[in-house]
């Protein structure tokens, strides 16, 4: 099991360092230099010309990705060109907030989508199975940026709107990524128990004469919950990469609001930084459902080896 | 168990998360800089009864007596040499020599950090005389010395500074730049309050230029010591400004808090939050929740059509014109815009009054010149008609009678500048120019703009400071006029701005301005003034003394401003 976690974790390093690879290039292919999207309408030729030089942004992309590799590797992910700070302190700030926000949707959608899940699969093509399912289906479909407004709409005066000042700022951008979340995990766990409630050794333990509660939360749930676990562990590493839009409706400094800034600013620098972070982090969690998977279903266990 | 195994695992995930989040949010009270104004505080050794200014106001973001103001985007830094965009905090919390207020319905150049000045009579050396009574927010006492620093600290190359153009005419600064000074000759201090500039050659914007928040002045001690945190670290960035910076989390706010030792004396409101809102409808719904006091809505566009046509707001609404000109820009270098009577074509098949009416709600007035009302030699030009008829006489007379393409440039983000490219589209396919828009990344915009290879494109420039100069200079000189992809050969004009900053004499001065003006407009043809607007701000009624600065810029001074409730 260690021996496959470790080989895991090190092929994540030939994966970042190829993604840094192809930021670069694809960065260097388009035209236009950071200097000048910093500097806009009020862009000088010569303050570009000589910065240009001091900031070694003449020099062929491949020397840049030699000497950018060779920072990294010291630990050093180069200064943001718009924000002036440097790229780890900037992802340092952000994450807890993207953090909060995860932990808070995905809580949120467990809470909400587990419960909804068993009672439309024990209550089966029943009214409140419809209305669940449709709630779910619409959480699944609906876009973020459509749910988000209708909920500020709906709610501006009670809750805050915008920002990130207090728990209170975290309850409607928790509930438009919640909802989403919730909705697959509803419709999953749905799914997933009613495939476990056909089978035989649940109709032993209902012959043994159970009551029905502890047959489906004991018997069936637990053996149903497997794929919803991993399904999390994805959704999780999802969520922590940054919600943008989600982020940018609610005005929360998180990592995806900061993505989209250094997307937006050209910013080389603090682009690579959130990608490799984001890829990291991705890694890092279909690493945890991976093991998860081997740690709850013996038969992959078995495959995977010891 | 290692199913029971994999529960505890999802288990501890949600526990570790919502533990890892008690830091996470950014409450008023974490305010970095409440330490940083005792720790940071300097005593003068000369000034021995001067201490610490007290750290009075720093509690501002609890009182409701503060302003709160939405921004769209963060800002890279408060460094203003550092920076060309975002200037509200260094207009707050710095000050100039002079500065450029409305006197009598005149933009006038005024004393600040100067009390007097004295120029040779050869326009080469300024002489100011400081006011003797001013205190940066560290405590520490403002001499002549911080100007010499303020200047060479732009000019030196290790600073990286995006502003050095406003202090490149002082004589020997492009040497410091070059690494081939240490100091800058032409700034001398010759006692405590007089400080003594030369420059290469006579520069006459030179003063309206030291009004630019660019130009405001630090202090030696305070960003020596705070070296690159200067501009970014609350704690260490000091001015003498009527407000401190007190607080800056990123991507969510900033804190200014009122200086209650500023030399003019203290400001009315107890300070301002600077509150990081991107999206334009949520300023909206803040703003009518009491959250926002002051919503600056020509720069929230999307906004504009609800709160001008909302009776409730019709009283909240201030407006001044923007010291800035919208118009087309074309290559001289390009097809078919390299004939000017194509270009005067499109000039005369353009509508404008119908597009300031239909699309702006007529808040704005149609202009003819480069020069926009309300600065320093703007003048009465002839009008550019609209005559579709003449336009059509005209292409025909260019070999164009059967009609011709044209490809109009622009951003691939820029909603406002596609609407009206629409516009014209459709005027110009009445004189027969088959035109279509091309819409090009930023980047790739303005790089490809800097060499010189962009077609017509509608543009706009606001003053940076109260001179012809930065109009016509900006646009019109050999090395500019390609950076801004409209390629004149006129080498006359060229010379003639050259001259112009030269000049002592106001009135010949401002006489050769318009006749810059008018080649380049009338004559060439090279540009198309379309329309100057009107700034437009929504302002709670609580906010009193409210006004669009001179410049008509969002970013304005709020030492005037007051909060009656």
């Amino acid at each position: 099991m260690l021996k496959y976690i470790a080989k895991r974790v090190l092929v994540t390093i030939p994966v970042l360092i190829g993604v840094v690879f192809m930021i670069f290039v694809m960065l260097s292919v388009v035209p236009g230099d950071p200097l000048t999207v910093m500097m806009g309408e009020k862009v000088k030729v010569d303050v570009i010309e000589r910065l240009s030089v001091t900031m070694h942004l003449n020099d062929p992309w491949y020397v840049r990705f030699v000497w950018y590799l060779w920072d990294a590797l010291h630990g050093d992910f180069g200064t943001s060109y718009k924000l002036t700070r440097s790229v780890s302190s900037l992802i340092a700030n952000a994450f807890p907030k993207t953090l909060m926000l995860a932990a808070s949707a995905a809580v949120l959608s467990w809470l909400v989508g587990i419960p909804a899940g068993i009672i439309s699969a024990v209550k089966k093509n029943s009214l409140v199975d419809h209305l669940f399912m449709g709630f779910a289906l619409c959480g699944v479909s609906i876009p973020a940026f459509s749910v988000g407004m209708f909920l500020q709409n709906l709610f501006n005066g009670i809750l805050p709107v915008s920002g990130f000042a207090s728990p209170a700022h975290l309850i409607l951008p928790a509930l438009v990524l919640g909802w989403n979340a919730a909705g697959t995990i509803a419709r999953l766990t749905r799914s997933s128990l009613l495939e476990v409630l056909e089978d035989d050794y649940i109709r032993t333990a209902r012959a043994k004469g159970l009551a029905p509660l502890p047959v489906i939360l004991w018997h069936g749930l637990k053996n149903s919950l497997l794929p919803v676990i991993t399904m999390m562990a994805i959704q999780i590493s999802s969520l922590l990469s940054g919600a943008v839009i989600t982020e940018t409706l609610f005005s929360i400094p998180g990592i995806g609001r900061l993505t989209v800034d250094a997307i937006n600013g050209r910013d080389m620098p603090l682009l690579q930084g959130t990608v490799i972070f984001t890829t990291a982090v991705i890694i890092m969690g279909n690493l945890i459902a991976d093991i998860l998977y081997c740690v709850v279903d013996p038969r992959i266990r078995v495959e995977g080896g010891k | 168990m290692r199913k029971y195994l994999s529960l505890l695992m999802a288990g501890v995930l949600a526990v570790s998360m919502l533990g890892g989040c008690g830091s996470a949010f950014d409450d008023g009270s974490s305010t970095g800089a409440a330490a940083g104004d005792g720790g940071g505080a300097q005593t003068q050794a000369g000034a021995s009864g001067e201490t610490t200014p007290a750290a009075a106001g720093s509690g501002a973001a609890a009182g409701g007596n503060v302003i709160h103001i939405p921004e769209k985007d963060e800002f890279p830094t408060v460094d203003c040499q550092k920076d060309t965009e975002f200037y509200v905090v260094p207009l707050n919390i710095y000050d100039r020599l002079v500065e450029c207020e409305v006197v009598d319905g005149v933009a006038t150049i005024v004393p600040s950090l100067a009390k007097s000045w004295d120029i040779s009579p050869d326009g080469l050396v300024y002489t100011f005389h400081l006011r003797d009574d001013v205190t940066f927010h560290n405590g520490a006492r403002f001499t002549a010395d911080d100007v010499v620093y303020t200047v060479e600290r732009m000019m030196n190359p290790a600073t990286a500074a995006l502003n050095t153009d406003f202090f490149s005419m002082i004589k020997g600064a492009g040497d410091m730049l070059d690494g081939q000074a240490e100091g800058v000759e032409g700034v001398k201090a010759l006692d405590d309050y007089t400080v003594e500039i030369t420059l290469e050659v006579p520069f006459a914007p030179f003063l309206a230029n030291l009004a630019t928040p660019s130009c405001s002045i630090y202090n030696r001690e305070a960003a020596e010591a705070a070296g690159d945190q200067f501009g970014i670290d609350p704690a260490v960035t000091v001015g003498t400004g009527p407000f401190k910076i007190t607080d800056w989390v990123l991507n969510d706010r900033i804190t200014l808090a009122r200086n209650d030792d500023y030399f003019k004396g203290p400001a009315k409101i107890d300070g301002i939050e600077l509150i990081q809102v991107p999206d334009e409808n949520t300023q909206k719904l803040m703003y009518e929740n009491g959250e926002l006091d002051v919503v600056d809505l020509s720069s929230s566009t999307s906004q504009l059509a609800y709160f001008m046509g909302n009776e409730t707001y019709k009283d909240n609404l201030v407006t001044g014109p923007e010291a800035g000109n919208y118009f087309y820009a074309f290559n001289l270098d390009m097809k078919p815009t390299d004939d000017v009577r194509v270009r005067k074509a499109i000039s005369m098949a353009i509508d404008r009054q119908t597009i300031l009416d239909q699309m702006y709600n007529g808040a704005g007035h149609v202009v003819n010149s480069m020069l926009p009302d309300g600065v320093l030699g703007s003048y009465d030009a002839q009008e550019i008609p609209y005559d579709p008829e003449g336009a059509k006489a005209l292409l025909a007379e260019a070999g164009y009678g059967d009609g011709c393409d044209l490809e109009i440039y622009q951003k691939t983000d820029d909603p406002d500048a596609l609407a009206i490219n629409q516009v014209i589209m459709s005027m110009l396919g009445q004189v027969g120019i088959n035109a279509t828009i091309k819409q090009m990344d930023e980047a790739a915009y303005l790089s490809e703009r800097r060499e010189g290879n962009i077609g017509m494109t509608r543009a706009v420039w606001w003053a940076d400071f109260n001179d012809p100069d930065n109009f016509l200079y900006t646009f019109f000189t050999e090395k500019n006029t390609k950076a801004r992809s409209i390629n004149h050969k006129n080498g006359d004009v060229y010379q003639w701005l050259e001259d112009a900053r030269a000049m002592v004499d106001e009135d010949e001065r401002m006489a050769l301005y318009q006749k810059i003006d008018t080649t380049m407009v009338q004559d060439e043809a090279a540009v198309f003034p379309l329309y100057q607007m009107d700034h437009i701000v929504v302002v709670q009624d609580w906010v009193k003394g409210f006004e669009i600065p001179w410049n008509g810029w969002t970013d304005t001074s709020y030492y005037n401003v007051s909060i009656e409730r």
